[in-house]
């Protein structure tokens, strides 16, 4: 019963997600902008990278000046994202915010303070690689033979020469193999199905139907969510969740300070920042599009590769 | 230059010695005995491995047992210049004892004559320490040991007196602890060939849940021992590529074993 729930469901937020796509419009970047304005959710804000703005106003813009394609470059597509849930999502977002602040925040300042920075990595280390599953499935959905390779060369790697994942030799400068950057939204994406509208799930953070299918997703195919009792469950789930923000005390702090409506600023983060990502995977898989909108590593302006 | 080396050096081999001498030999000992001079980085690195070794030895209770295992095992190094290492192994192994339900006596039949028991864990750990003679000749010392967690059992049925019986053969604290010296001659494309000798003990408590006529040697609670104490091992380290290394080695002593390990150098 609990599963055809779950499929129903599932197929609900597909249809709204097809129905609802990003509402694009190419612009040209002020050229006043410090640089591009990113948020991170409370609770998940490890889906979004962080790059802080210690730059002066307009210094992208003076730096690139001179670059003949600097105004290729800094047209940016304008992504809206459909909110006919604000008032909920608004109240999720408070929610978040508060959750963050009063809890998750003390929790990791008191671990950070404990636990020496190697060890969180290590155990960081551990907990990505235990998301092969999710990643290598997402590649091979995508027809990414490329990614679903690397992705099983490293967590061959990981595992047996990085003491169970705690380690990442696979990074380092002679392997080379990183972390493929995807998931099943953006699988989803890839396939041409629409972010839909925006929501915060509570705890989970921004969200859409598109992308709240990689939650689900991410459920079944986390081998930690096999764990039993519930609260073993619960607890090694949390203690992963502290471990992360132990590792980024402090931005979500700064990226929020510098908006005047954080939820607006999360919101527009979220949908660009979405956008961007399923267009770097188009781009990795049909190389035919413009070098420009390829990765947003390749953009100054846009978002340096997720974690 | 050489006193400098000393002046550095020699405390770090003597800590090394002291290590290897006041470790507890009830909870440590063998596997592959690996290069003597470390892989890790000369600033101090970390190396993994995993590795599988072949391992055959002779126990001695009265008479004497062939004894069999495969090994399989994750190693973690730590070392420094290029002339210590502590490391860590956790691993599984099975065992098979051959013959050792074959009853001496007529009146008793059992449906099997050897023990065999599936995979158990196992962790040892080692520390080597290492004086390079000159660039491509040196010399070095390693004490390693192993504990296996859990018990081996096996049961065998059979008859006996015309009576059918159900006896349990149990090896428990089986540890094994082991120390040698080995010379290491650095061939060109690092290649690492070594050898030398060893001392390797090793004991088990062995007991038969029932007392059956024919299998007098396996009666009540007793221990066994390896029978050789001395062997050689002999091996050679080749780097591969990005990182890995390949490390062959083969040992000696009533009999014969052999391993193979792919290491990482961080």
């Amino acid at each position: 019963m609990k599963s055809y729930l779950t499929v129903i469901i599932s197929f609900i937020f597909l249809a709204v997600g097809l129905a609802y796509g990003e509402q694009t419009s190419p612009t040209v970047m002020p050229q006043n902008l410090s640089s591009p304005q990113q948020v991170l959710p409370a609770s998940n804000a490890d889906q979004i990278p962080v790059k802080p703005a210690d730059k002066p106003a307009g210094a992208v813009a003076d730096e690139y000046k001179d670059d003949d394609y600097a105004n290729d470059t800094f047209k940016e597509e304008r992504v809206e994202i459909a909110d006919p849930l604000q008032p909920f999502n608004r109240a999720m977002h408070q929610f978040n915010d508060k959750l963050y602040f009063w809890a998750l925040k003390p929790a990791a300042q008191g671990y950070k303070a404990v636990v020496p920075e190697p060890v969180r990595i290590s155990a960081k280390n551990f907990f990505d690689n235990l998301g092969f599953p999710a990643r290598f499935l997402s590649c091979l959905l995508q027809a990414d033979f490329g990614g679903a390779a690397t992705e099983a060369g490293r967590f061959s790697i990981n595992t047996i020469w990085g003491i169970g994942g705690l380690l990442d030799p696979s990074s380092g400068k002679e392997l080379n193999l990183q972390e493929q950057d995807t998931d099943l939204g953006q699988t989803l994406g890839v396939w041409g199905i629409g972010q839909g509208f925006y929501i915060v799930w509570p705890i989970l953070g921004p969200s859409s139907p598109r992308d709240s299918m990689t939650i689900a997703g991410d459920y079944f195919l986390y081998p930690v969510s096999y764990i039993s009792p519930w609260y073993t469950w619960l607890g090694v789930r949390t203690y992963k969740e502290v471990n992360a923000t132990s590792l980024r005390i402090g931005d979500y702090e700064a990226l929020k300070d510098a908006a005047i409506d954080p939820y607006v600023a999360f919101r527009d983060a979220y949908a660009q920042y979405r956008f961007k990502k399923v267009k770097a995977r188009k781009a990795k898989l049909h190389p035919a599009v413009p070098q420009e909108a390829k990765s947003p590593a390749v953009n100054p302006a846009l978002p340096e590769k997720g974690n | 230059m050489r006193r400098k080396f000393l002046t550095i050096n020699i405390p770090v081999i003597a800590l090394m010695a002291l290590f290897m001498l006041t470790i507890n030999p009830q909870a440590f000992a063998a596997g592959l005995f690996g290069p003597p001079q470390t892989v890790s980085r000369q600033d101090g690195g970390l190396n993994t491995a995993i590795g599988y070794r072949y391992h055959e030895d002779t126990y001695k209770n009265g008479a004497d047992h062939t004894f069999r295992q495969n090994e399989i095992y994750s190693q973690a190094a730590y070392g420094a210049k290029n002339i210590w290492e502590v490391y860590a192994r956790l691993g599984i192994a099975d065992m098979k004892i051959f013959d050792v339900f074959s009853s001496a006596d007529a009146s008793t039949v059992t449906d099997k004559k050897d023990f065999e028991e599936n995979w158990k864990f196992f962790g040892t750990m080692g520390a080597k320490a290492f004086y390079p003679v000159n660039s491509m000749f040196g010399v070095g010392a390693f004490v390693q040991g192993t504990y296996y967690f859990s018990d081996f059992t096996d049961d065998v049925t059979g008859v006996s007196g015309g009576n059918p019986f159900i006896a349990e053969l149990k090896v428990k604290n089986l540890w094994d602890v082991g120390g040698g010296v080995g010379f290491q001659v650095t061939l060109p494309r690092g290649i690492k060939l070594y050898a030398g000798p060893y001392i390797y003990y090793s004991e088990a408590k062995v007991s038969l849940s029932s007392d059956m006529s024919g299998l007098e040697n396996w009666a009540g609670d007793f221990s066994i021992k390896n029978k050789s104490i001395v062997g050689g091992f002999a091996g050679l380290d080749i780097p591969l590529a990005k990182g890995f290394r390949l490390n062959i080695e083969g040992q000696f002593s009533d009999r014969f074993s052999a391993g193979a390990a792919i290491s990482y150098t961080y």
